[in-house]
Formats: C-alpha cells, sequence, structure tokens
C-alpha cells in the first residue's frame, strides 16, 4: 500500500461518498532528513532560561516606574515606592517586571490572534495545502519556525501546530503574573525574553501565510528588489471618486473589497486607501492600493473627512473610530470579533439591505465578520455615501478658524494635556496676529492623540484648527515607498554575509514600529537617509516606513526611489507590515545558517548567541507606541539584537542596559581554544533611549559594534560612529577608544590624529615609526577569534 | 508653595510626589550636597541662556553630563572642562550604582539636578532615581519649568509667558549656592 501523506484524499470501498482528508499524521515535519533536530526544539518557559541569563547579567534590566503603586489585587493598592514590598511581598522591581510581561503578553498575542485569525480564515478559503513556495530565491522559507519549532513548514496547515505551540506557552506566560507566582525580576525578564521570542514567530508565521494566499511578493518574478512603487501620504486620495479606508493589521476584509473591485471593473472608480498596516499589506495584493497615512495621522485622515466609508480589522484601531465616523458621516464597517465597537453583527444579513441602513444612517456601522462579504458592502455603500457626502465639508472654513484662534484664552491645559507638551497657545496667539506658520508646523509634530481637546475649556477642535492652518502642506503630502517585499533572499545573504559579518557593510539598520515621536516624522526620514548613504542596509516595515515615505530631497525624490531595494549596501527596503519585520529577525538567523553553516533546527540559543557576537544589525523604534512594540522590541533582544528606541519609550518603563565600565560584565569565549577574555562593549546595551534624533544617530551605529568586526570592518564602523557623533553632537564620543583593538581599527583618513588623541588622553603607548599600538586596547585585534557566549560551542568545535 | 499639578497632566506616580520650592532653598539644597551632579538635556539649546546658566553652574564645581545632543551647547561655547556626554539612560542607570566611579573616577553623586530634559524622559529616570538609588540616598532635584512629582523638590509650571521670571528664578538658584 502506498504511504498516505498528509492532505490526501482517498475512498474506500462502500464508502464511496465519504471523503476522508488525512489532516495530522505522525511524521516529522518537512520531512527528516532536511536537518538534524537541535538542542531546543518548542522550547518551554524554563528551557532557555540560561540563555536569557546571559543576556540580562550583561544587560541589566533597569526599570523606572510609570506608576509607583500595584494596584492589581485587593490586598492593596500597594505603595512600592523606594524598592518596598508591597503586601504579596513582591517588590518595586518584581512588579516592573511583571508589568513588563504582561504588556508582551498584550502584544504578543495581538501577533499570535491575529495569526491564528488569518489562519482560520485562509483555511476556510483555500484549504489547509496553499504550499509555502517562495521562489527560486528562497528555500530557507520560514528561518523562526525551523529555529523554535524544529519544523519545516510545506503549508499553511502546518502553522496549526506553531499556533498550538505559541498559545500553549502564552497560557503558561500569562499563568506566571497571577499574584503568588513568580517574584523575581530577572525571571519575570527571561518570560518576558520568551514572550517576545514567541512573538516574533507569531510574526513569521502570519505573514508567511498571507504571502502563500494571496500570492503576494517573494522571489518570484517582480518581487524582492523590484517590487513597485505605490503612493503614499493624504495628498495622493483622490477625493473626488468614492473613497474606502481600511484601518487595521488583517488584510483579507482589504483584500476582498480589491478583488471586488477588480471584478466589477472598478478599479479606476473607487479609491482605496489604508491606514497603519493593513494598508501596507494592502499594496501588497491590490495594485491601485494607496497609503494614507501611518498610525499617528489617524484621527486626523478620518476628520479630515476623505473616506465614504471605513473598514476596520484589529489592532492600532482608535477606540472612539465610531463616534469620529459619526461627525464625518462615515459608515463604519468592523470585521474583527476583538474590535467590535458595540455594533450589530450583520454578517449573515442580505448585502443590499446592509448597504441600504448604512447608507441612509440608520446604523453608525456594521459588524460584518466574513472578509468576503465586506469587499461588496464596502463598495457598494461607498459609491452611494460618495454622492451623499459630496456637499458636505470637514475641514473648517476661514471663518471658523479665525473665531477658534482668537477666542483661545491660552490656558494652557492642551498644553499640559499634550503627550508632546506642544505650546498650542502661544501658536493660536501667533495665528490670530496673522502668522499661521507655528500652528501649521504642528500638523507634524502632533502625534495625533486628541488628548488637547478633551482639556479645552471653550470645548475648541483643536486638531480641526491645526489641520486647517496646515491643510496647504497636506493637500501636498504625496510620497511614494516601494511595496512590502517580505523576505530577504537566501541569494542576497550569499552576497551579503561575510560583508555584515566582517563589518564592511557596518550594519543592518531596521526602522520599525509606530507613530509616537518626539519630533515629527522628518526624524523618522532622517535616521533612514543618513544610514542609507553610509551604505548600512535599511529594512524598513510598519509605520516607520510610511512616515519615511512623506519627505523628498531637493529633487522631489523620496528615500525609496533614491535607494536600491537590494538587501544590500545603501538599500532602503520595505519589507512590509509590522508582522513581516519577522523576515528582519530572518535575516540575521540565515546569516548564520546561510553564510557562517549554523543548524537552525530546534538551535536558538546558539544562532542568538551568532547574532550577538557577530552580526551587526541595530532595531530602531523611534515612535513606539503600543505593547506590541514592547514584544517587537523583546523579542529583537533575546535574538541578540539590540534597539535603539525614542524619549517616549521610557514609558515603557524598562530598558536592558550594559555597564561599559563594569570590566567583568564583558567576558567572552573564543570557541577555537576555550579561552575567556574581556573584549569592548559591542553593543553596549539591547534596548536604549535617546533623547534626540541627534542622540539617536550616533548610538545605533554604536550599536552596530560587534567583537567579531575585522580590522577594515571595525575601521569602517569607528568612521562612521565618529563621524556621526562629530555631525550630531559636534564633538568625538567619548568612548570611541574603547572598541580600538590595534591602529589597523582606525580609520585611515584620521589614523596619525587618533593616535595623538590615544596617547595624550588615555595614555596609550604608541610607536610612531610603524604606526602601531604598543599598550591599552582592552584586547588586541586577531583575526582568528571566535567569539561565544556558550561553553558547550568549544567543546563541539574541538 | 503647595500641591502642583503635573506638566503632563496625568503624570501622578503614587504616594510620594515632588516638593514645589522657591529657587533659594533648592540653591541651599544644592549647597548642601557632597557630590552633586548637573545632567543636562536638548532642551538648554533652546535659548543661549541656559547654556550659559549651565556653564556657570559648572564653573562653580558642578559636573556636568550632557545628555541628548546638549553637549553641542557646550562645545559651541568653548566649554570642555567640566562637561561630558552621556546617554541619560546610561547615566541613570549608573547613578543608581553605588559603585559607579562617577565621570571623574571618585565615585557616585549623592545630588543630581535635572535640567533642560525632554519633560517625560526626565520623569522616567527621576523615578528610576527616586525607586531605585536608595542606598545610599541620592536625592534629585529639577530646575525646569516644569513640575515634576517625582523630582524631590522644584519649580511649579512656568507659562511660556514667565519665561523672563523663569530666568531670574535661574538666577536665583545659582546665585543661592554658596559652598562652591
Amino acid at each position: 500500500m502506498d504511504e498516505i501523506k498528509k492532505g490526501d484524499l482517498f475512498s474506500i470501498a462502500g464508502l464511496e461518498n465519504v471523503k476522508i482528508s488525512i489532516g495530522e499524521i505522525v511524521e516529522e515535519e518537512g520531512g527528516k532528513d532536511w536537518e538534524p533536530m537541535g538542542p531546543h526544539p518548542m522550547p518551554r518557559i524554563a528551557t532557555l532560561r540560561d540563555w536569557d541569563f546571559k543576556l540580562l547579567n550583561r544587560y541589566k534590566p533597569f526599570y523606572a516606574p510609570l506608576c509607583d503603586m500595584c494596584c492589581l489585587c485587593t490586598y492593596g493598592k500597594c505603595d512600592l515606592t523606594g524598592n518596598k514590598k508591597g503586601a504579596c511581598g513582591i517588590r518595586m522591581d518584581a512588579q516592573h517586571g511583571r508589568i513588563v510581561l504582561l504588556a508582551c503578553l498584550v502584544g504578543c498575542s495581538a501577533h499570535c490572534g491575529h495569526g491564528r485569525h488569518l489562519l482560520h480564515d485562509m483555511i476556510k478559503k483555500f484549504g489547509r495545502d496553499v504550499p509555502i513556495d517562495f521562489g527560486p530565491e528562497v528555500d530557507v522559507e520560514a528561518p523562526l519556525t525551523r529555529l523554535i519549532c524544529g519544523i519545516k513548514p510545506r503549508t499553511i496547515g502546518d502553522f496549526e501546530q506553531v499556533f498550538d505551540y505559541i498559545e500553549e506557552q502564552l497560557v503558561q506566560l500569562a499563568d506566571a503574573l497571577h499574584t503568588g507566582q513568580e517574584g523575581s525580576y530577572m525571571d519575570f525578564e527571561s518570560k518576558a525574553l520568551h514572550m517576545g521570542m514567541l512573538d516574533s514567530l507569531s510574526k513569521e508565521a502570519a505573514d508567511i501565510i498571507q504571502i502563500a494566499c494571496y500570492g503576494m511578493p517573494t522571489s518570484h518574478e517582480g518581487g524582492g528588489p523590484n517590487v513597485p512603487l505605490v503612493d503614499v501620504g493624504i495628498g495622493t486620495i483622490d477625493t473626488d471618486k468614492p473613497v474606502v479606508l481600511v484601518i487595521g493589521h488583517n488584510v483579507p476584509p482589504a483584500a476582498d473589497i480589491g478583488d471586488y473591485l477588480t471584478d466589477n471593473d472598478l478599479e479606476d472608480n473607487v479609491e482605496l486607501a489604508g491606514i497603519c498596516c493593513t494598508s501596507i499589506d494592502t499594496t501588497r495584493v491590490y495594485k491601485k492600493a494607496k497609503i494614507a497615512s501611518a498610525l499617528g495621522r489617524q484621527l486626523r485622515v478620518i476628520r479630515a473627512g476623505i473616506a465614504d466609508v471605513v473598514v476596520i480589522d484589529e489592532q492600532c484601531i482608535r477606540a472612539d473610530i465610531v463616534e469620529l465616523c459619526q461627525r464625518t458621516h462615515s459608515p463604519v464597517i468592523a470585521t474583527n470579533d476583538k474590535a467590535m465597537h458595540g455594533l450589530v453583527d450583520r454578517t449573515d444579513d442580505d448585502p443590499d439591505a446592509i448597504v441600504a441602513d448604512l447608507v441612509n444612517e440608520r446604523v453608525p456601522g456594521v459588524i460584518i465578520l466574513d472578509p468576503e462579504q465586506v469587499g461588496e458592502v464596502a463598495v457598494k455603500t461607498a459609491l452611494q455615501m460618495d454622492k451623499k457626502r459630496r456637499k458636505l465639508r470637514f475641514i473648517l472654513s476661514d471663518d471658523e478658524f479665525k473665531q477658534y484662534v482668537n477666542e483661545c484664552t491660552q490656558c494652557g491645559n492642551c498644553t499640559l494635556a499634550c503627550p508632546n507638551g506642544m505650546r498650542i497657545g502661544e501658536a493660536m496667539a501667533s495665528a490670530a496676529s496673522g502668522d499661521i506658520k507655528p500652528l501649521a508646523d504642528m500638523f507634524d509634530l502632533c502625534v495625533g492623540c486628541g488628548r488637547c481637546e478633551q482639556v479645552c475649556k471653550k470645548q475648541m477642535p483643536i486638531v480641526d484648527v491645526i489641520t486647517k492652518a496646515a491643510y496647504p502642506q497636506l493637500r501636498e503630502e504625496k510620497g511614494r515607498m516601494r511595496i512590502g517585499r517580505g523576505p530577504i533572499w537566501d541569494s542576497e545573504i550569499r552576497e551579503v554575509g561575510a560583508p555584515i559579518v566582517l563589518g564592511t557593510i557596518p550594519g543592518v539598520i531596521a526602522p520599525i514600529g509606530c507613530g509616537n515621536y518626539p519630533q515629527g516624522t522628518k526624524d523618522a526620514w532622517l535616521i533612514v537617509k543618513e544610514f542609507a548613504e553610509r551604505n548600512y542596509i535599511v529594512t524598513l516595515t510598519g509605520c516607520m516606513a510610511i512616515d519615511a515615505a512623506l519627505w523628498k530631497d531637493e529633487d522631489g525624490k523620496t528615500l525609496y526611489e533614491q535607494h536600491h531595494g537590494r538587501f544590500d549596501g545603501g538599500g532602503v527596503l520595505n519589507i512590509g507590515s509590522c508582522v513581516s519585520n519577522a523576515h528582519i529577525h530572518d535575516a540575521a538567523i540565515k546569516i548564520a545558517s546561510i553564510f557562517a553553516g549554523r543548524k537552525l533546527r530546534g538551535n536558538y540559543e546558539e544562532i542568538a548567541d551568532y547574532i550577538l557576537s557577530r552580526v551587526g544589525a541595530c532595531g530602531v523604534a523611534w515612535g513606539a507606541m503600543s505593547q506590541k512594540a514592547a514584544s517587537i522590541a523583546t523579542g529583537f533582544n533575546r535574538l541578540g539584537i539590540p534597539a535603539v528606541v525614542g524619549p517616549h519609550s521610557t514609558k515603557y518603563r524598562r530598558a536592558f542596559l550594559g555597564r561599559a565600565d563594569v570590566q567583568d560584565d564583558w567576558k567572552i569565549i573564543d570557541a577555537s581554544d576555550g579561552s575567556e577574555l574581556y573584549f569592548e562593549p559591542g553593543p553596549q546595551h539591547l534596548l536604549v533611549a535617546c533623547e534626540t534624533v541627534e542622540e539617536a544617530l550616533p548610538m545605533i551605529a554604536k550599536l552596530c559594534f560587534r567583537p567579531s568586526d575585522t580590522d577594515r570592518g571595525r575601521s569602517i564602523k569607528l568612521t562612521h560612529y565618529i563621524d556621526l557623533s562629530q555631525k550630531y553632537l559636534n564633538t568625538y564620543p567619548t568612548d570611541w577608544h574603547l572598541f580600538v583593538r590595534s591602529a589597523t581599527d582606525l580609520p585611515i583618513a584620521k589614523k596619525t590624529e587618533l593616535l595623538k588623541i590615544l596617547e595624550d588622553k588615555h595614555e596609550w603607548k604608541i610607536d610612531w615609526k610603524t604606526k602601531r599600538i604598543l599598550e591599552g586596547p582592552i584586547r588586541g585585534y586577531d583575526p582568528s577569534f571566535n567569539p561565544t557566549n556558550l561553553k558547550r560551542l568549544v567543546r563541539e568545535r574541538k | 508653595m503647595g500641591a502642583e499639578i503635573p506638566f503632563d497632566v496625568a503624570n501622578i506616580p503614587g504616594p510620594e510626589t515632588g516638593e514645589v520650592v522657591a529657587p533659594k532653598v533648592i540653591g541651599s539644597y544644592i549647597s548642601s550636597a557632597k557630590r552633586p551632579l548637573l545632567v543636562v538635556g536638548s532642551e538648554i539649546l533652546r535659548d543661549e541662556f541656559f547654556v550659559e546658566l549651565a556653564i556657570e553652574l559648572g564653573k562653580k564645581g558642578i559636573p556636568i553630563a550632557a545628555t541628548g545632543h546638549s553637549i553641542k551647547g557646550f562645545v559651541e561655547k568653548g566649554y570642555c572642562e567640566n562637561v561630558q556626554y552621556y546617554n541619560l539612560h546610561d547615566l541613570t542607570n549608573c547613578l543608581r550604582d553605588p559603585n559607579w566611579a562617577g565621570l571623574d573616577g571618585k565615585g557616585n553623586y549623592d545630588f543630581v539636578i535635572f535640567f533642560g530634559i525632554t519633560y517625560y524622559y526626565a520623569s522616567q529616570m527621576l523615578s528610576c532615581i527616586k525607586n531605585f538609588a536608595t542606598d545610599p540616598l541620592v536625592r534629585a532635584v529639577s530646575i525646569d519649568r516644569y513640575y515634576h512629582p517625582n523630582a524631590r523638590m522644584g519649580f511649579a509650571n512656568i507659562t511660556p509667558r514667565q519665561e523672563e521670571e523663569y530666568k531670574a528664578m535661574l538666577n536665583r538658584v545659582v546665585g543661592s549656592i554658596k559652598r562652591r
């Protein structure tokens, strides 16, 4: 008898009308021989604890409480000020480790919930056997899944066991949050790192499923570096047409809207635009889609009234969406059971009846939980609402604007409520005397929360007043970005693996995440610009990918138009939505496997150790806002990738900070002979905030140092670190000398000057005849040095 | 002087909140410190007055940790004697460690003065000092134009219209530091 494979259909005599589908069979996914199983498949909470503690002992958790109390149980409230104990015995530090774990739980649940929901819908629509085929250039299709779960997924159905694993771990980790469970901040952090790892796995699974089912770009023709450009910005939306606006992170409803437009030949008649990650993913499946804005503009895009219908799915949707949309007569269609907003479920109703109720505004919105039904209802509603709404005006008139700016008493309440402390009253006064520029300039600085309006004694629509002042610029907000390209190709990794590990490509910079910027979107652009122009690889996802596309050079070109899209030096890559940033993890993992030949399967600890020691990558979440951002960064951190965050991120309460001055924290093993040596603090931190972008730029460059850098690579990295410090801080970095191992590490153009400083200021001994360093560095440069933090790898190599 | 609303109105940490005091009280408080440290942030760059005031404090023998990109202001003024760039997260992490050698290698500080740092970042770092730099105790005050509940002492919120008054307050702080 032939072996029955998963997914096979077969008949049994006498039961010809009964079909049996084979779901799970006892077989190793992906076959038995693809790679030997590593030591830690499907790790549980404690499995990778030793690795976590290695990280946590070097990068010690730092806590900055946002609240000094614990309010979770009925023993309390407890005052934990000064690291006091609460009634249950928990101290302030452990309580904050607990809060961080809780934040990561929320974030990871969002990605896992999204992925499971997507898988459920896709299996219903396409079946379990949609193949995972990323084209000729991608053989390592799911590095995180291979690494963590030890399986090689062949079809989307294989991800069911991945989500089973994640969900089981999520419950165990959530359990640890209960009063009377974990009491050590170090163990809370180990659990948070575990949660972060699950978060990254959830994202990979979610993106692979949607790529497979919707034919999103991979390495098939037109994919990768060759993906097309898409319009970005409020000004790119053609409001002369009916507009469907999608918001959120789960693409199926938007994809079905695109399908409906295509099937009914309406692509040129109706605009499909989006906010946040759904918009990025929509452009990956529907060519005519546009990106209205990232998260930070959500309130203002809705208030601007461009949407004839708003379709929400999940995550990053304003909680007051229905109320907001009622003001602009934009019906809401909720499509996901996690964000139902008090609306009535009409999933099984006649589409035309639903449209009639929406268009006649008998209801502010409806719930439709079947994505396929959403397409028809959304488009038909938009077509009819466009006619009704055409006569309506949403931007303030000149007279209204004047009235408001004159009414402002400059009481200061708005400033006290504003997360960025914007001195709105001053700008109002300026506008009242004829200069609207300060008010208009606030449009980009504003993070779009609307807290100012809640406290205005005059009940002024302050957001609208700012939008009115900025309206001419807003109409011209027209950027371009590449659509999300998804996975980095194996062939690209083969090209750049060596230059990255050896340091001649100075780093992979990953700007990701939300729009809670301290000083507006232009800083996102500046971060990308600086590093792309310096031959770093810049891989963007999510809101930062969108916001960086809003700004142009003197020739009117965005960074995506100026730079190539290859995973290579100088590239500016839009990887995709938030879930796509798993491919940035994947690129680092693939460097270890494809370039260095390390085994992936169930081998998380070794690969993370490799990345921490050799892959000069740094995440940048300049506007990190949500709990997802917390879990994303924590996932990067467990894999050995540091992250620089904006100042608002100190409100996450925790950082992972290394102490360059504590020598014992910087010991590493040479795997070639087992010797232990002190090394320079590279990377110095795993998670650190900077106050301003000027400070962040050299910090990002600094966190790309790795102990494995060659002398040429170190020289290039030092060049950029010093140059960025001089450019933005007007001075040499205070610690550049820590990264010098020999004179060949020094930037050639500054070698003599730097040797002199080493001699004069740091009292190093220099042989000036040969320009060699005789004494001074933490360690010398050894090209055969094979760094690791894991003793067991020494034994393996002997 | 009494209770004040935090500059970010929702920033109420818990039972222990800082006092609003007069400039000369802060000055005399600084005067009582054995090893004070001035921690400045990027907001000092908004007006030369603030950089010059920081330099004046530096010249009184108080070392300066220049966080954010505030170091630019000192370099432009040619003042490099007693000032060093430090990332604020990194610095605060060191401040909570009694064994930290300090900027000059002579040990940790018993008193920090926060000045010109983005409000919410400063607030979080002050929170860390309040909760974790306790053995031995590091005292932290703010001389910003904001009320900082996580600082032991500071000013009330100061509106832009009171800018000149604020500058006068800062001058009074400097003027009342007697020990150096």
